[in-house]
């Protein structure tokens, strides 16, 4: 019976799969298509990839080379009219000099189910439109015509490009969910390239190979010159090799949600990448670009606007000799250094692993990328015979690179070494900055710091401790429960450097505006900040404060939190569930110190208890102490989160603690009349 | 004594420096600035120099020389160093120089030295504009950055007007303009908000010349007029003119509607015989035009959709009727004309509408020239004027929301021009009428069903929710009622009435903290769904009249049940607030021992208030927040 049973499942499988191998043919879509009114897996999907086929090849063309042929054919289903906008797409086509990238065979269908016959209408010129989109990127973009809800479009083009080290990402989810699709990629065995992918899903992925050949016709002219006549002879040479072929066959995969506080989505959108690790023709040599992260370090140090960038002296050599003479201690010359270029230098905010203009110019006219300002800082720390190394950076906007590739870095600092062992950071693009206080940018990516042997190693840049922020607040209640005091905050660390680069260009009455805001507190005055310049330590602000509506007076008794204004109030995570990390870029801790004075005549009736709870693992603290003494309610809470980033098996427990720090703060104390 | 030696040095060098630049031109140094001009700015103005030659009505040019001392990095914006062109207007000289605070050039950019791109719109699928602009990285602050330019654009429809206080937080030490006319065209003149500026004007010859000397900067206030409300501008319109090759004329609304409907309209509502007859046959049981209307705009709605391509005179003419036929989308105009085309075919009359959409804006009656940003259709009928919004494939027939609501447009008649005004909803028609039972429990948790019906331009501002995923919808009400911390939102359903105008909400909603306990007390906010939570800022010294833009009618009535074990104190003496702004009232009822009736109006009434009655709305809206944010104790038995 058990056998039956087995057998007939087999059988339904077999069915199954039958059916369910539908063939995908550029024109043939189906009424089942069409008719369909939800996408039976999600039925929240405006809109669906059907079907997708991606075919990518570096094929050899005779009168040019070798060319890298992408081949894309899409069918999407519109299930509705939110679903429109999957109905226009764009290819962006790279040019580099007289090189550019081309888009053909441009065609494109819409489908739609009238009287139960399918209708198809043509994506004409008049829907097409190209670009010059800017000085690298030409732009052709298409919209689809007569869409309706249902409609099923399919378009496919061929893009065809000399940049054959450049393939293109491939997506394998986006946010609207893929039933099917199917990648191609083919190289020759000439060019290496290394994968990685990214996002949570299991990319299914077979990897064959197949024999090809190269013709390659050669003229030979043979003759005297002159008077004599000119022969051509024509030879045909065959050149045998293997081609790499990479499959990757996706089927059902969910859309990608974008969840707040996740840092950058790309990490977790499933895509796969290709990078050239190097080249080996026949009888030549092997051409490496990056397979191991030596070869990397090699690579880039032989790069003249990195390598040799570092080992120009001449530019500052005076400037530099004046600044360290007499100074032998490597601290004292590494600040006096740091804090020189970091003055001098002006970011012109791009990124970038390679210098442009070059360090010398970029000397010159104080302003350079981040290459030329961090390789200029590290040569002149080398220079003055402080240990130093540079630390190429995956910016957070960056796919994190886990394998060793040069692609994946767009950024560089520094790194110091001290005779006592003693390591520093430092990027002198920052205005703000301080040895071990990054910018978001640099510390919400990652890094791999170098070493001219040829190793390297990765390093974790998020800082290790949480940044604090202290506030206190003194103050009293009057009889009609209006309250009024002096309020103190003190940012340390990464906060104080949040708070420079938000606020430290701003006059007092603007950044006082922030508080009125925050806090919704009308009476505010007096604001001062104090120790915006002085790096390395943090900034205090205060204001006196006076408000009406914190505290409520109900007949004969008050009630308020005793946090007042500085209390939670929302959650900030809303949703039950969660995929992907938390990411808060550094650690922090809010501590709260508050003394609340009684007014006369009334006495505590109830104030909330004391209390504490964690996030498991020390991921993060909430404590809250109350007393009462001498007329005072005193409460002293902190809300620590240690770690910079919580994943996602943590979400339900940190929404939680979220949630119970907020019930926690909102607890009334009661204030009678005697 | 150090003081005095210092003092001099200062003197000696500025000297030596004005000595050097004297022959120049001081607006370049920013060693010496009027403190007029540095408070609250992040940048100056320091000269600017605007002279527009009318050639003939294919070809104007713009010379613009513009000096600005940039005070912080906030400024850099105002450095203004580009110029957009496109296939009508060229660029022919560009140039920029960048000065330190001493007026000492620190770099050069001639014209090859800006970059190009193309200018996105935030819209288009597709334009044909472009600009060349620079991407200078400071060194430090003040710097000062001098642009000079000249264009010419072959389409004078449009004159750059003289706007010389372009922002909040810049102020302007010199601005002039200069309109040369060597063709004589006649020109028209509309100036704005001129009095209480220093301004000197010289009009002769069908020319004209500005100057304004020592503006301090503006900071913005809340709920205050829009900035090109409050600020001088002078526009200037060409008597005959062209526009992307298209020759006109025109002096009032009337002969410049009549142009735009000649020149741009007319002749592209063509549509195929097949489509005529499927309208016929759709609203053959339709009695009146008003339901004919309604079914020809759902056909729209249903079979076309907003794709946005602007190229040439496709900026101001709509494609055919007949291509949005074929490929069923196409831009406001596009739209508009297609809709238009087919109740044309059912001998129902509408006038494409010219509109400034978003922020409300009034097409100016008395200058005409080119202006607004969209367009809408009019469709006259009876005693009523019906308006179409054919860019949203949702919005209920004659439904224009706050998108259009309120304000002047030119309505284009065959005949002419006209200006008629939109729709405006009154406070009493934007509804929002919400009730729940909700139980409280003993554990201070709540359970509660809540309805909310909207109407008017309440309607507009929720019904969009529909849209979102389930997920996403949950979060929308979890925002909305964001002071409940906590919050669940167990069932949701949506009811939209396009026939009506009426948007329902039915939500179940929970929370396991609801109630706070403080001893044998029990503090509730009765108040559960419709706190408000505006935070008005206070200023000292209030510079802007106070603008409510929309005024609505907000209701709610709930009946709470209280938990087992704890009993009604006294309840709050009912509150009501009357305003020339609007009034509130909240009253609380005891039904029996375990139910009580809490009950909430507001209305807001729309207007524009003098600036001294800012402080008045702002402790209304305060006291309004108190209120409804107020707890009542129910204690333990």
């Amino acid at each position: 019976m058990r056998t039956i049973n087995k057998l007939i499942t087999g059988i339904l499988l077999l069915c199954a799969t039958m059916t369910m191998a539908q063939e995908y043919k550029f024109g043939k879509v189906s009424k089942e298509e069409l008719s369909e009114v939800s996408y039976p897996l999600d039925s929240s999907a405006n809109a669906a990839v059907l079907y997708e086929n991606k075919r990518v090849r570096i094929s050899f063309n005779e009168s040019v080379g070798f060319q890298l042929v992408t081949d894309v054919f899409k069918r999407v289903k519109l299930y509705n009219k939110e679903g429109f906008d999957y109905a226009s797409d764009e290819i962006y086509l790279y040019k580099s000099g007289s090189n550019d990238e081309t888009v053909s065979g441009l065609k494109g269908v819409t489908y739609n189910l009238s009287d139960d016959k399918i209708v198809e209408t043509k994506l004409k010129k008049d829907g097409i439109f190209k670009s010059e989109f800017s000085e690298n990127y030409n732009q052709v973009k298409f919209t689809m015509p007569t869409l309706q809800e249902g409609s099923v479009i399919e378009y496919k083009y061929k893009i065809t490009s000399p940049f054959i080290y450049n393939i293109d990402k491939i997506n394998l989810q986006y946010d609207i969910p893929i039933k099917k699709l199917e990648a191609k990629v083919e190289t020759p065995e000439y060019y290496n390239f290394k994968k990685f992918t990214t996002g949570y899903l299991s990319v299914n992925l077979k990897e064959t190979s197949y024999g090809d050949k190269i013709t390659i016709t050669s003229k030979t002219r043979s003759g005297v010159g002159g008077r004599g006549s000119v022969q051509t002879s024509y030879s045909k040479n065959s050149i045998d090799h293997i081609v790499n072929v990479n499959t990757i066959l996706s089927n059902n995969v969910p859309a990608f949600k974008e969840e707040p506080y996740s840092g950058n989505i790309n990490n977790y959108i499933s895509s796969i990448s290709y990078e050239l690790s190097f080249v080996k023709f026949p009888n030549e040599p092997i051409d490496y670009r990056s397979t191991t992260w030596e070869d990397v370090v090699k690579t880039i140090y032989k790069n003249s606007k990195f390598g040799d960038e570092l080992k120009k002296t001449n530019y500052y050599k005076e400037d530099i000799d004046n600044l360290i003479s007499g100074v032998s201690d490597a601290v004292k010359k590494t600040a006096l250094i740091y804090d020189f270029v970091k003055k001098k230098m002006n970011w012109n905010k791009k990124r970038s692993v390679i210098t442009r203009k070059g360090v010398k110019k970029a000397y010159k006219e104080e302003t350079g990328n981040a290459a030329e300002i961090n390789l200029m800082l590290a040569s002149m720390l080398e220079y003055a015979g402080v240990d130093t190394n540079p630390v190429l950076v995956s910016t957070s906007d960056r796919i994190i690179a886990l394998f060793p590739t040069l692609d994946g870095f767009n950024y560089v600092i520094s790194r110091v070494k001290f005779p006592d062992g003693k390591i520093i950071y430092l990027d002198a693009t920052d205005k703000y900055g301080m040895p071990n206080i990054l910018p978001d940018r640099v510390i919400r990516g990652a890094a791999r710091v170098l070493n001219e042997n040829g190793t390297s190693q990765r390093i974790n840049l998020r800082p290790i401790k949480p940044s604090a922020n202290r506030y206190s607040l003194q103050c009293e209640i009057d009889p009609e429960g209006s309250v009024k005091g002096i309020f103190n905050v003190q940012h340390l660390g990464y906060s104080a450097h949040d708070f420079r680069i938000a606020n430290a260009a701003k006059d007092d009455e603007s950044k006082a505006e922030r508080f009125r805001k925050r806090y919704a507190i009308n009476e505010l005055d007096e604001y001062t900040a104090k120790g915006i310049k002085e790096y390395g330590k943090g900034v205090t602000e205060r204001f006196n404060f006076a408000c009406e509506d914190q505290i409520e007076v109900i007949e004969d008794e008050m009630f308020f939190s005793p946090l007042l204004f500085l209390k939670d109030e929302e959650n900030v995570f809303k949703s039950n569930e969660r995929q992907y990390p938390v990411d808060f870029g550094y650690g922090f801790s809010n501590m709260y110190m508050i003394n609340i004075k009684i007014p006369e005549g009334y006495e505590v009736a109830e104030f909330p208890k004391p209390g504490a709870f964690k996030l498991p693992d020390n991921l993060g603290v909430f404590s809250y102490r109350s007393t009462v003494v001498n007329g005072m309610v005193q409460i002293v809470v902190n809300e620590t989160i240690n770690a910079p980033i919580i994943t996602s098996d943590y979400y339900g427990a940190l929404k939680e603690f979220y949630n119970q720090l907020i019930e926690k703060e909102n607890e009334q104390v009661v204030l009678k009349k005697i | 004594m150090q003081k005095k030696i210092l003092l001099i040095l200062v003197a000696v060098m500025l000297f030596g420096f004005m000595k050097t630049f004297a022959q120049n031109d001081l607006s370049t140094q920013a060693i010496v600035l009027d403190s007029l001009l540095t408070k609250d700015a992040n940048a100056i103005v320091r000269s600017e120099e605007i002279i527009i030659e009318i050639n003939s009505v294919t070809s104007v040019t713009v010379k613009t020389k513009r000096t600005v001392t940039v005070l912080n990095k906030y400024g850099n914006g105002y450095a203004d160093s580009y110029e957009s062109y496109s296939p009508s207007l060229k660029i022919k000289r560009l140039e920029a120089t960048v000065y330190d605070a001493l007026g000492k050039e620190i770099k050069k950019y001639k014209k090859k030295d800006f970059q190009d791109r193309s200018v996105y719109d935030g819209i288009s699928l597709m334009n044909d504009d472009r600009m060349k602009y620079i991407n200078y990285t400071p060194t430090s602050y003040p710097y000062t950055l001098s642009f000079e330019s000249e264009v010419e654009s072959s389409s004078s429809a449009f004159i750059r007007p003289w706007w010389p206080m372009l922002a909040y937080r810049l102020s302007v030490e010199k601005s002039t303009y200069k309109i040369v006319n060597p063709s004589a065209i006649p020109i028209r003149i509309k100036e704005t908000n001129f009095e209480g500026y220093p301004i000197e004007a010289k009009k002769a010859n069908q020319e004209v010349s500005y100057a304004i000397t020592s503006v301090p900067s503006k900071l913005p206030e809340l709920y205050s007029p829009s900035y090109a409300e409050m600020v001088p501008i002078a526009r200037i319109a060409l008597s005959n003119f062209s526009l992307e090759g298209v020759e006109g004329s025109a002096t009032d609304w009337k002969s410049f509607g009549k142009w735009q409907y000649e020149k741009l309209l007319s002749g592209r509502d063509q549509l195929p015989a097949g489509t005529i007859v499927e309208i016929s046959k759709l609203i053959a049981g339709a009695a009146t035009n008003k339901e004919k209307a309604k079914l020809i705009y759902e056909y729209v709605q249903n079979k076309t959709r907003y794709i946005s391509v602007q190229l040439g005179i496709g900026g101001w003419m709509p494609f055919l009727a007949s291509d949005v036929d074929r490929l069923g989308y196409g831009d406001c105009k596009a739209l508009t004309n297609y809709t238009k085309a087919l109740l044309d075919s059912q001998n129902i009359p509408s006038y494409y509408t010219v509109v400034f959409a978003k922020e409300r804006r009034d097409i100016d009656a008395d200058f005409a020239s080119m202006q607004g940003n969209h367009v809408i259709l009019n469709i006259p009928n009876e005693n009523e004027d019906i308006w179409l919004e054919c860019t949203s494939q949702t919005t209920p027939f004659n439904f224009i929301g706050d998108f259009t609501d309120n304000r002047n447009v030119l309505v284009i008649k065959p005949e002419g021009g006209e200006i008629k005004r939109t729709k405006k909803y009154e406070p009493e028609e934007n509804t929002l009428i919400t009730k729940a039972t909700v139980n409280l429990m003993p554990d201070k948790s709540m359970i509660a069903s809540v309805e909310r019906i909207a109407e008017g331009l309440e309607y507009d501002w929720n019904y969009r929710v529909q849209f979102k995923t389930p997920k996403d919808q949950k979060i929308h009400y979890k925002e909305k009622w964001s002071y409940i911390n906590n919050l669940e939102v167990n069932d949701i359903k949506l009811n939209d009435n396009k026939d009506d105008i009426r948007f329902t909400e039915n939500i179940k909603v929970s929370c396991n903290t609801y109630t706070k306990k403080a001893g044998n007390r029990l503090l509730v906010t009765p108040n559960l769904f419709s706190c408000d939570q505006s935070n008005l800022p206070k200023y000292s010294d209030r510079n802007t009249s106070l603008v409510i833009p929309r005024g609505y009618v907000n209701v709610d009535e709930y009946v709470i049940s209280i938990p087992k074990g704890y009993t009604l104190g006294n309840l709050p003496e009912k509150k009501s607030i009357e305003t020339i702004f609007g009034s509130y009232t909240r009253e609380l009822e005891k039904i029996d021992d375990s139910h009580i009736k809490f009950k909430r109006s507001l209305k807001i009434i729309d207007g524009t208030f003098p600036k001294e009655k800012y402080e008045e709305y702002r402790l209304f809206r305060n006291k309004i927040k108190k209120t409804d944010k107020s707890k009542i104790v129910l204690k333990q038995q």
